[in-house]
């Protein structure tokens, strides 16, 4: 099927071009078939894919050997071992905020299958509730890339995707058993079938449970304090997917997790209890070049403090339905352009029991169009323009424009420059804007614009090493940063303007040796993330200052040495102090962790079982959580997990 | 043998007492012996409270005067401080259940003695010495906010010995001692109207009058009559009959609040900050003060044109120590002031100073 459509709107207004280019999705061929003057053919892209359109902005994908190492721990031990993104810890298995490139916890836009999951009413992600077997596979995007995934997206964002699985079957059982009594258990199956020469049918159902019940054997480390803490966590993944000869593709997907979190359980006067469930539900249909996808997600939170029986409930409906569609444009130099565009509807819900009215909801709704242009065999261009509406609120247009340009591209030897400049926004979450008193109808989103340029080179000597190295340089400026200011009893305004700024240098270095592999990664980030603008007459304590828990330098090391199926891993990580107050007046320091991980498995042809021992802050490094209590010290896990694997592929149409 | 070792003993440590006897009385050695200790509540979820020091000539402060001499912080919100001797006792408040406290040290090194835990003490407010025993208001777990679970603890020194507990309805917060009385105001919010008299020599409860609000007690004037916050009124009180002797109303406007009453050196006059908060949260208000015998408070003349999360005087300068928040989450001011309102200079201490304890 072909379209045709006129490219002269791209001289027109830009936002005139967002719509039409995406009211064009709806209209009939015929009526576009006209003055064409260049051909846009649609092109079918599988997955969920948005990184294609962030060029000039830096995307780490995190490989498969990390995630199984990190399978039975959630995702914020993960990254912060891969990436310099800074976590705001309340304690082992309590909540645990991210700071991504120096912005807030709500700067981070958290996406399952290219949706937004941060909690509608908190505008954020508790990486605490993300457990690593949630999902299979995940890429970092470094910078704001709201013109291209929406709202959150000014310090970055979390790809987490679910993929169609490569063989038949394949069953596996887990359990991990950890220190001060802790452990985690896993099922998963994957599966998959050819039904007839037209259609495949595979999905995966997953099951975990983690019990962290922190019974440690001291109450205090150095004079402070280690915060009793029980934290159940139970979650189901169900992926379904269904592909056909002609191009057509349905997945659904449902991923429900429980949390829940009691401080000081055994004082039933004044424990305090955090229950969090999240239902999130997807169907994406694709045909060609059209992309279609439904998604409903419930939010609830319950707190509890002494009598858990009736504690304040929470819950947000989000119902989003958004439809894309790609083209495809080959240039008379080869030269090609990959366009997306996009509409998407979401409707949210809420009934919070602090709110102006019992139940509050409002619409949302974006328009897109996300374009990649190969300009010539070194040159890559993206231009991506997106203007969101939202019930009573005018966010800003929120374009992009990234570049990447092979200096040297040799088969031993690249170097790459890249660039991009982004705006940014965050809608206001839904506390934000509804909470009785305290919150602020009117508002305004926090907007910014980021900047950033950087290096990437790989360099392969030889047939056994390979050398990668990337260095990074941004700068984000955030204006009408939210702020819930104590000095107005805690209400939320527009006070702050935040300049976050640094570099980021990450290296690797891999070997494969026949039986023999090995690989370093190590990585350094300098972020200066400091107030412009802030609101009193004591500001001026503030101005200049780092911003609370943003560590001014992150640095980590992760080495592996492998032989056979036998492998030992060392895991390194630094953070300088943070701040605990505006002023820099008192701080937290700096620390650094280490683990070492061993690692064998027996393959008994179509059994698998692998055994997995793993030492945690092995130095027994003395450290803090926000709450001023102190960390464990060091602890021990050991795991097993036992999988059949049959060798027959699942054969997908392409 | 062993009556000859005992006798000996005994003889050298005879001998020992006489010799210390002889010697004039030793000044307290310590790094805290004289000054101002501010007390600053932290953010309560950050547990980051602490006990401010500096000395009457100095300008800048130890913020944080705890952890420099025992290493760790006293983890939780500072509430209150006061001293007995060469113990002095520190109200913690940590935002999770079961980590409060009361932290018994060394009053001139702050070097920790021993700690009386949250079994005892839970969710304390306020702190007062009287003779050789400290009280010590408390919230208890309070956990559906009822105001239910009070009472005062009771602590005696040196020997740390936690005496008892007195239950007290309403949320018991202010407290002012006076020649074996001990006054027990509540909280505004706690639903009570009653002031709870406690007999010190017995720890009973000796008398309880009921007001027409929450009671708040302020202290004993140079007439040694007992003032006490009512509400909206500033009463003043027999201390034998508890008949109100003078009534004031402070001014007319209902949405204003009088906080941090507090007497002159002289105990004749009393400061006090009025507040209120606009619609957009902000709070706005003045300092006022009153004499004793004064018939009306003028609340059309303000004092210092500012309000303060803390108010002190310094009993041996007579100058006015006020305490500044500009937010839970940045360091706190100590602002000095001379008695006729004019400013001195202001001490940057810790975050969210409350209150100041002088020696």
């Amino acid at each position: 099927m072909l379209i045709h459509y006129t490219f002269s709107v791209f001289n027109k207004r830009k936002l005139l071009l967002i719509l039409s280019v995406t009211t064009g999705l709806f209209v009939p061929e015929n009526v576009q078939a006209q003055n064409d003057s260049v051909r846009l053919e649609p092109v079918t892209v599988r997955g969920f894919a948005p990184e294609r359109f962030m060029s000039g902005l830096k995307v780490q994908k995190i490989d498969s050997s990390a995630l199984s190492n990190f399978h039975f721990q959630n995702i914020s031990d993960l990254l912060s071992l891969y990436t310099p993104l800074a976590f705001k810890n309340y304690g082992h298995g309590q909540l645990n905020t991210v700071s991504f490139r120096g912005t807030s916890a709500n700067h981070t836009a958290v996406l399952w299958n290219g949706l937004n999951i941060n909690s509608p009413i908190l505008g954020q992600t508790d990486f605490s509730t993300i457990p690593v077997a949630g999902f299979d596979e995940l890429s970092v995007q470094y910078g704001s890339a709201a013109s291209i995934v929406g709202s959150d997206a000014v310090g970055g964002s979390i790809l987490l995707g679910s993929t169609a699985p490569a063989q038949s079957l394949h069953l596996s059982i887990g359990r991990q058993q950890e220190s001060f009594n802790n452990s985690q258990t896993q099922l998963t199956a994957q599966y998959g079938k050819v039904i007839n020469p037209k259609y495949t049918f595979s999905g995966k159902t997953s099951a975990y449970d983690g019990r962290i019940r922190n019974e440690y054997p001291y109450t205090e480390r150095r004079k402070y304090a280690m915060l009793p803490s029980e934290t159940f966590q139970r979650g189901l993944v169900q992926d379904l997917f269904l592909q056909s000869e002609n191009g057509r593709e349905l997945s659904a997907h449902i991923w429900i997790t429980e949390n829940n979190l009691t401080l000081t359980p055994k004082d039933t006067a004044g424990r305090e209890q955090t229950f969090t469930k999240a239902y999130r539900t997807m169907i994406r249909y694709q045909y060609k070049a059209f992309t279609f996808r439904t998604s409903w997600v419930r939010d609830i939170i319950d707190y509890a403090k002494g009598d858990l029986s009736r504690p304040d409930h929470a819950v947000t409906d989000k119902f989003a339905n958004r439809l894309e569609r790609d083209f495809k444009l080959t240039l008379k130099n080869n030269s090609s352009i990959q366009i997306k565009a996009g509409g998407e509807w979401t409707y949210y819900r809420a009934q919070v029991a602090g709110y102006i009215s019992p139940v509050n909801s409002e619409n949302r709704g974006d328009l897109y169009v996300l374009t990649r242009l190969q300009a010539t065999t070194r040159l890559l261009v993206s231009v991506n323009l997106r203007q969101a509406f939202i019930t009573r609120y005018n966010p800003p247009f929120t374009p992009s424009l990234g570049a990447e340009y092979y200096l040297i591209r040799n088969p031993d030897y690249n170097l790459k420059f890249k660039g991009s400049v982004g705006k940014s926004y965050r809608v206001p979450t839904l506390n934000e804007r509804y909470w009785k008193d305290l919150g602020n109808p009117d508002i305004k989103p926090e907007n910014g614009w980021n900047k950033e340029i950087g290096f990437e080179q790989n360099y392969l000597p030889d047939n056994q090493n390979s050398f990668y190295t990337s260095l990074t340089a941004y700068h984000n400026r955030i204006k009408d940063w939210t702020y819930w200011n104590a000095s107005r009893n805690y209400r939320v305004e527009n006070l702050q303007q935040v300049l976050a700024k640094g570099i980021e240098l990450q290296a690797g270095w891999k070997n494969n040796l026949a039986a023999w592999k090995s690989g370093a990664n190590i990585s350094y980030a300098l972020n200066k993330s400091t107030q412009e603008k802030a609101y009193d007459a004591y500001s001026i304590d503030v101005i200049g200052k780092q911003l609370v828990f943003v560590p001014v330098h992150t640095g980590s090391f992760i080495a592996f040495v492998q032989h056979n199926h036998t492998r030992l891993t060392a895991q390194f990580q630094t953070t300088s102090k943070r701040f605990a107050t505006f002023d820099n007046s008192q701080y937290l320091n700096g620390f650094m962790l280490a683990n070492l991980l061993a690692e064998t498995t027996f393959d008994l042809s179509k059994v698998k079982l692998r055994f997995q021992g793993q030492i945690n802050n092995i130095s027994d490094t003395f450290y803090l959580n926000v709450r001023n209590n102190a960390m464990p010290g060091r602890s021990f896990a050991v795991s097993l997990i036992i999988s059949y694997q049959s060798p027959d592929k699942i054969k997908y149409f392409l | 043998m062993n009556k000859q070792l005992i006798r000996l003993a005994v003889t050298a440590s005879f001998s020992s007492f006489l010799w210390s006897c002889n010697q004039s009385d030793p000044a307290p050695k310590g790094d805290y012996v004289q000054g101002i200790f501010v007390i600053n509540e932290g953010n309560f979820s950050q547990n980051n409270g602490a006990i401010s020091f500096f000395t009457r000539e100095q300008t800048t402060s130890e913020a944080d005067i705890f952890t420099t001499v025992n290493g760790a912080p006293a983890n939780g919100g500072i509430q209150g401080y006061a001293e007995v001797g060469e113990r002095g006792v520190i109200l913690v408040d940590n935002s999770a259940s079961g980590l409060d406290k009361a932290v018994i040290v060394n009053s001139n090194t702050f070097e920790t003695v021993t700690t009386i835990g949250a079994s005892e003490i839970e969710n304390p407010r306020e702190i007062v010495a009287a003779g050789n025993k400290v009280y010590i208001s408390c919230w208890g777990s309070n956990s559906d906010y009822s105001y239910k679970t009070g009472y005062i603890a009771v602590i005696e020194l040196p020997s740390n010995r936690f005496v008892k507990k007195i239950n007290i309805n309403s949320g018991p917060e202010n407290l002012v001692y006076n020649n074996g009385k001990l006054y027990v105001g509540t909280v505004s919010y706690g639903g009570g109207k009653m002031l709870t008299v406690i007999n010190t020599s017995t720890d009973e409860i000796e008398k309880t009058v009921t007001l027409n609000a929450a009671p708040s007690p302020i202290g004993i004037d140079a007439n040694g009559k007992l003032w006490v916050n009512v509400g909206t009124q500033a009463i003043r009180m027999n201390t034998e009959t508890y008949a109100e002797e003078a009534t004031l109303a402070i001014g007319t406007n209902p949405s204003k609040s009088a906080s941090n009453f507090v007497f002159s050196s002289d105990r004749k006059t009393i400061f006090f900050v009025l507040s209120y908060s606009d619609a957009n949260f902000v709070s706005h208000g003045e300092t006022y003060k009153f004499g004793i015998t004064d018939a009306q408070i003028d609340v059309n003349t303000p004092f210092i044109k500012r309000i303060f999360t803390g108010l002190s005087v310094d009993p041996s300068q007579g100058l006015i120590y006020a305490a500044v928040t500009p937010s839970y989450a940045q360091a706190g001011y100590a602002v000095r002031y001379r008695t006729d309102g004019s400013l001195v200079d202001s001490v940057k201490v810790g975050v969210a100073p409350t209150g100041f304890f002088f020696k």
